[in-house]
């Protein structure tokens, strides 16, 4: 199953379904840091508001997604951890994968961040 | 000391204290209370209740003379019940058939006591006055066989020894029962999670913060973060007494779990014993954001998510001043 992939403005947007299997993942992630170069996205949103569990391949290669999309020059954002997901996740010693990775309550949160970090991108360098 | 009371402890406490036959048998035979201690005790059976009345006498005029102890016989007529229960007791030491039932009995006794806040120090003290006084009846009677009283002696020793094993015991399953009970009241003690402003969430950790209460903790926050969109979460460790590596772990996976939903923990209130204790066992806090007490959080927090907090008189000039 493929994963829609929407363009808002600068951004990506990628909402992640329930079904996904590691194959579609792994497209998911080619097809990502393609398509950032390809629309010169600044930002790309991984929305895996969806999910019902994170295991550790899942996991790993949104972490992987997040730092190869920053190599192509976006900021990536995952958003929409459930509670009941997070927790599985500390449990399971998965949350330290994802160290260093920027996550969000929702796309919305996603978005004011995003539009905030591009507002300070001109100044910082 | 009363028959109610008894009655009340009865059922449980061999079981409670875990007394099986082969417990019962494993005391005896540390002591060395055999057959023949029991042929020697009833020996003086006979003589036992003749000096019976001298010793209760002896043993109450004793009790009553020091404040500590004569508070628990104010009552005369309960005074009257206890020596009664007591010179039994005595009796019932050379009349042999240590067995389930005499056991029970001085459990019970020994729960009594305890009950009634009777200090062990106390209870160990009579029994002391008791055997000086039984020693010297002892010696007296069998002024001419010094090794008769001797035998007899070691023998009441031991079973008395025994006795004080089982009061002890009493006590100490009491003050555990106590213990257990507070610990459970502190895990029940609810750990609210607070709104403050707009995004912005207090939590007060109160107590000893145990596995189970620390995976209750974090799944409330979470949920809490999700029902609130909460951006920052103030979690004030003031009042938790220990903070190990253990705890320091438990806080640690709520403030991964809480970062994973979007949301900034902030650690607060970390004393100055707290902090050099975490330091010495090696918790690493680095990515975390602990501020010394609630104020500073609230101050880091209000910054965090672009609030300023301006006195009204100052709200004008503060304004010019930033713009």
């Amino acid at each position: 199953m493929k994963t829609p992939i929407l363009k808002q403005g600068p951004y990506l947007i990628a909402s992640l379904q329930d079904e996904l299997t590691d194959t579609d993942l792994l497209q998911l992630q080619d097809t990502l840091v393609e398509q950032v170069g390809r629309f010169r996205s600044r930002g790309v949103i991984l929305d895996v508001t969806m999910l019902d569990v994170m295991d550790s391949f899942a996991t790993r290669t949104l972490r992987n997604m997040v730092q190869a999309v920053s190599l192509r020059g976006a900021e990536a954002v995952i958003v929409g951890i459930r509670p009941e997901v997070a927790f599985a996740m500390v449990q399971l010693g998965l949350d330290l994968r994802l160290s260093g990775v920027q996550t969000t309550l929702d796309l919305e949160e996603a978005l004011v961040m995003l539009d905030h970090q591009g507002q300070g991108w001109g100044r910082h360098g | 000391m009363t028959e109610e009371m008894k009655q009340n402890t009865e059922k449980t406490l061999m079981e409670e204290l875990g007394f099986t036959e082969v417990e019962i048998a494993r005391r005896r035979a540390f002591l060395e209370l055999g057959d023949d201690d029991i042929q020697e005790l009833l020996s003086i059976n006979k003589l036992a209740k003749e000096y019976a009345d001298p010793v209760i006498e002896a043993f109450y005029k004793h009790l009553l003379s020091f404040e500590e102890t004569r508070v628990f016989f104010q009552d005369p007529g309960l005074l009257e019940r206890v020596k009664r229960a007591q010179k039994a007791y005595f009796s019932r030491l050379t009349q042999g058939d240590y067995d389930n039932t005499y056991i029970e009995d001085r459990l019970n006794i020994g729960a009594v006591h305890e009950r009634i806040g009777l200090p062990v120090k106390a209870y160990l003290g009579m029994y002391n006055f008791y055997l000086r006084n039984v020693a010297n009846h002892l010696y007296e009677a069998y002024k001419d066989m010094p090794g008769k009283a001797l035998r007899v002696y070691l023998s009441l020793l031991k079973v008395v020894f025994l006795d004080i094993g089982l009061a002890i015991d009493t006590y100490i399953n009491r003050r555990e029962q106590l213990i257990g009970k507070q610990r459970e009241a502190m895990r029940e003690l609810p750990t609210p999670v607070l709104q403050v402003r707009d995004r912005l969430l207090i939590i007060p950790v109160v107590g000893i913060l145990d596995s189970y209460r620390a995976r209750q903790l974090t799944e409330q926050l979470l949920d809490s973060i999700s029902a609130t969109r909460a951006k920052a979460v103030l979690m004030d460790i003031t009042g938790v007494p220990i903070v190990d590596s253990k705890v320091a772990n438990h806080l640690l996976q709520t403030v991964s779990a809480a970062r994973l939903m979007g949301a900034t923990v902030i650690l607060t209130g970390l004393s100055p014993q707290i902090a050099q204790a975490l330091v010495a066992i090696g918790v690493d806090l680095s990515h975390v954001r602990t501020t010394v007490d609630l104020q500073s959080g609230l101050e880091e927090a209000e910054r965090l998510l672009g609030y300023r907090l301006v006195p009204v008189g100052e709200r004008t000039g503060t304004n010019q001043a930033h713009v």
